[in-house]
């Protein structure tokens, strides 16, 4: 089943410190809910492993994540496939970032998968309220990673 | 024999059964521990059609407590395919997927380890490399030449094309004052019994034995796993008194068994595969019939129906299973209750990639049934006539019994017009449609469902030859044996399992009424299947006819020898004796008591007529009564008996919501004889409520993508004690000139006409806004959908 997601986050960092965060696996692995590994196998490739709950299943995720069409700090492609024994997923989230005011940034991003297996039959009718959730927890995450980042770095 | 003064037959006796399950006593297949037990989890591919380029299970073996992973070219070196019973030998399937998926969900490798959840874990450590191939999903696609192919090489997705002309169809046609035609679609749905598909196998290697305990209901089991493992069938010892925890038909469990079995005699330790219900739902044996009907109907002014013209095509899903031939079974009974003259059907059976499709109850004829229903309501509305005027009209009358019909099949015996009346004097038609009206007057949409539809029975396989010229099969038997110890107690054996149709009842009664003994101190025992007689278990509402047939014919020889041994002592011929309650009676007073009959068969030879065996014991192998003709220019007569089952429903729903609201459901039951009455108003209530499963709730629903989106109790809904009503079933007894007692079959009884009741009953309540549901299920969100979108 296809799954279309899109919104838009206000995060109070200049456009240049978000970009680097965004593609430090370090802070993803910290941010990304579920996350339990997150490594670069080369230049703006991720090999990630997720383990994650939808609905009335759970199980591990083992996928990879490339980043494409990149334009720092402005625009980048994500590009997500991997499976587990949730099922199989594949999809792309565009994202850009846009210095609203100095020091506040705003990220625009949209994004399509396609998943299939269990979570797709068993997910499938809470399945888009838990990638919403899934997507909100990682903002939140990561505004409050980055206000500590920042604060330590000052 | 057919007498009116039953001991125990017809009488409310409590079902042997019960006792043990109503306390929770059953000994299933999940019951049975073996030492040193290994269990297998399954790796399944979520793609609906892959190559499989890589499979590394080399993390798995890794974990502690794995003991090994199977592969599907594994199990294809090593094993024959399954059998599919069709002349397809390129439609090869086996217990893994081999070098290609054809479905989401199908097993990949079988992980076996020390415990399940071992198993289970080292699942997830395996890595599946495989690469998408285009796939089909839509039975009519899957005709187009340029569609997708399941198996390429076979060549097309079709397992069977055949197209039959019965009568002169042509010409009725023409004579007609009408024609309408119609398409229906019968949803995907199944029987979802509360226990999944299990087994444990062992294999012995210094007996040379293995021995299967499996949750089934199949016949040929043991011949099937010995053939495609390449053993002799006296090798295969397959456990009957496994319980069983409900089937309906789907309980196949053959891949699973072949599987469990290949493991067991590669590893030499008892092998348990169990399946979890996501497994189940969705690569078990769950799915059934999933069929598109086009139909045209030839009538005249006068409502009589001359013709019909019907093309059946059912989506098989990825491999054969028994799929084709549930087209078969319909033609049996091709016309339903009525006098069509001349039929023309084609049987359609395509290759998709969805799950494999087995048998489930009615073996396809529920799905026929509604598709001449809703052709009958569909001719009384075009002819504005009342839809029960319609049927009276064209429904056979019960002298016009034994009826042929135009494939071939001759009906035994009924009354339709009997069971009928008697339903209507339970609930006045008039006054239910006044009911209807009051209904609707209060801003409810109200509707009246009728089905009269029939069960064929005592199951027989004329289809396979019909289907399949290869296939020569005349005789689908089964057996008993009865044995009379020392002491005098009676042990009766039957040979297959039972998933709920309480053959233990059936037996101990007909054998009690039989010799007139207590039915509860007879002992009905269940050998393995290399101890057995041949048989075809429990599969087309046969065993009543057939398992109950073969207990009175072995009961009539013992009671013969019994009549022959007291003939010799007593002086009198064996005409002029009579036999009471285990004695007999001699004209001059003399008699033979039960006990010292048994005496003089076990430690007298000396007593018994000359030439005459010692003990008291017999078995009989019974043929299906009426069958074991070849067919002849594509006509055979295929059931012995024909149980009729007529429905009658009054629901409604608000227009908002549109849940329909049964209000009232009288069914109308036929099926001869009944041995005992709480077995089959058992198996009509829950016939009944698997049918408004399939009429409102229940289906196997796939996305554009090939993944099944319905494989959680989630999301295939069934129906509960909130959905189905109260039924008041209404029996009538028509019994049947060919078997013991006149007894029919009733183990597909109530689901064989619901579904057409309930869609008859919603397309009458939505009739006043000329909304109409040609496919099943009708969801209460279709309902509301569709009349939102009217009102726009």
């Amino acid at each position: 089943m296809k799954l279309k997601l899109s919104g838009t986050e206000k995060i109070d960092v200049s456009s240049k410190f978000l970009w680097n965060s965004i593609i430090d696996p370090k802070i993803l692995k910290e941010c990304i809910p579920g996350c339990h590994e997150m490594k670069e196998v080369s230049d703006g490739e991720y090999k990630i492993v997720l383990n994650l709950k939808v609905g009335a299943v759970g199980g591990s995720f083992d996928g990879k994540v490339k980043l494409s069409d990149q334009n720092p700090p402005i625009a980048c492609k994500l590009n997500l496939s991997g499976g587990g024994t949730l099922g199989t997923g594949k999809g792309y989230a565009k994202i850009i970032i846009d210095e609203k005011a100095k020091g506040t940034s705003l990220m625009r991003y949209e994004g399509e998968g396609e998943v299939a297996g269990l979570v797709a039959g068993v997910g499938q009718r809470v399945l888009l309220g838990v990638a919403k959730h899934l997507v909100k927890k990682f903002f939140s995450s990561i505004k409050v990673n980055l206000s500590n980042n920042r604060s330590q770095s000052q | 024999m057919k007498k009116k003064n039953y001991y125990f037959i017809t009488k409310n006796r409590r079902p042997t059964e019960d006792r043990r399950f109503v306390t929770g006593q059953g000994n299933f297949v999940a019951d049975i521990d073996r030492p040193n037990m290994l269990h297998v989890a399954v790796l399944s591919c979520h793609e609906p059609s892959a190559s499989i380029d890589k499979i590394d299970f080399s993390p798995a073996l890794k974990i502690k407590g794995v003991v090994d992973v199977i592969t599907g070219k594994e199990i294809a070196n090593a094993t024959r395919p399954l059998m599919n019973g069709l002349d397809t030998p390129n439609v090869k399937r086996y217990s893994l997927a081999f070098e290609q998926v054809r479905y989401a969900g199908e097993w990949v490798c079988a992980i076996v380890a020390k415990s399940r959840a071992i198993a289970e874990d080292a699942a997830e450590k395996i890595s599946l490399k495989t690469t998408s191939l285009k796939f089909v999903l839509d039975s009519e696609e899957a005709l187009l030449p340029n569609s997708p192919k399941v198996h390429k090489k076979h060549g097309s997705n079709i397992l069977l094309e055949k197209k039959f002309v019965w009568g002169n169809v042509i010409q009725d046609f023409k004579k007609s004052d009408h024609q309408i035609s119609y398409k229906v679609n019968w949803g995907r749905n199944s029987t979802v019994p509360v226990e999944t598909f299990g087994v444990v196998a062992e294999w012995n290697a210094w007996k040379n034995i293995l021995d299967v305990w499996a949750s089934i209901q199949m016949p040929k089991f043991s011949d099937h796993i010995a053939f495609v493992l390449g053993l002799r069938v006296n090798q295969v010892r397959v456990h009957y008194d496994v319980d069983v925890g409900g089937s309906y038909g789907v309980k196949r469990g053959i891949k699973h068994t072949i599987l469990a079995s290949y493991i067991s005699r590669k590893l030499h330790r008892p092998i348990r595969l169990i399946e979890d219900r996501l497994e189940n739902m969705r690569a078990g044996d769950a799915h059934g019939p999933e069929r598109k009907f086009d139909v045209s109907m030839a009538f005249d002014n006068d409502g009589k129906i001359r013709s019909m013209k019907m093309r059946a095509l059912d989506n098989a899903g990825a491999y054969a299973g028994r799929a084709p031939f549930q087209l078969g079974k319909p033609i049996g009974a091709i016309v339903g209750p009525y006098t069509i003259s001349s039929v023309e059907y084609t049987a359609l059976s395509v290759t998709t990639n969805k799950a494999v499709q087995e048998a489930v109850r009615g073996f396809g004829q529920a799905p026929t049934n509604y598709a001449l229903e809703t052709g009958i309501d569909k001719i009384a509305n075009f002819l504005n006539i009342d839809r029960m005027k319609l049927r009276q009209k064209n429904l056979i009358k019960s002298d016009q019994f034994p009826y042929i019909i135009p494939s071939g099949s001759e009906y035994d015996s009924g009354n339709y017009q009997a069971v009928i009346k008697k339903v209507f004097a339970t609930k006045d038609y008039n006054e239910l449609i006044k009911e209807r009206d009051s209904l609707r007057n209060k801003g409810f949409m109200a509707g009246i469902g009728i089905a009269a539809c029939l069960e064929p029975s005592g199951g027989n396989s004329s289809f396979e030859p019909l289907l399949n010229s290869k296939n020569n099969t005349t005789t689908w038997m089964e057996s008993c044996q009865l044995n009379v110890d020392a002491f005098g107690t009676v042990t009766a054996r039957i040979h297959t399992t039972s998933s709920g149709q309480g053959h233990e009842s059936l037996v101990s009664t007909i054998v009690g009424e039989m010799l007139e003994i207590n039915p509860d101190e007879i002992c009905i025992a269940r050998p393995n299947s290399i101890e057995s007689l041949p048989g075809n278990s429990p599969v087309g509402s046969r065993m009543a006819i057939m398992l109950g047939g073969a207990a009175a014919r072995a009961a009539t020889k013992l009671k013969d020898k019994i009549l022959l041994i007291s003939a010799h002592n007593l002086g009198f011929k064996k005409s002029k004796l009579i036999y009471k309650k285990g004695n007999v009676f001699a004209p001059d007073g003399s008699s033979l008591s039960w006990n010292e009959i048994v005496e003089l068969c076990h430690r007298r030879i000396d007593q018994l007529p000359e030439g005459m065996d010692p003990g008291l014991a017999s078995f009989d192998i019974m043929q299906v009564p009426t069958g074991g003709k070849l067919p002849v220019n594509d006509k055979v007569h295929m059931y012995p008996c024909y149980s009729f089952e007529f429905h009658l429903v009054l629901l409604s729903f608000d227009p908002i919501i549109c849940k329909p609201n049964i209000r009232s459901y009288t069914v109308g039951h036929d099926c001869g004889t009944v041995i005992n009455p709480s077995i089959v108003s058992g198996m009509t209530y829950g016939g009944i409520a698997h049918g408004i499963g399939a009429a409102l709730l229940e289906e196997f629903a796939y996305d554009e993508n090939g993944q099944l989106m319905t494989q959680s109790f989630l999301d295939y809904l069934m129906p509960s004690s909130h959905e189905v009503p109260e039924i008041k079933i209404v029996k009538h007894s028509t019994p049947s000139p060919h078997t013991f007692f006149g007894q029919k079959g009733s183990g597909e009884s109530g689901y064989l006409g619901a579904p057409a009741a309930i869609s008859s009953a919603i397309n009458d309540a939505l009739s006043p806004i000329n909304i109409s549901f040609l496919s099943l299920p009708i969801r209460m969100s279709l309902i509301s959908d569709a009349i939102d979108n009217q009102n726009k």
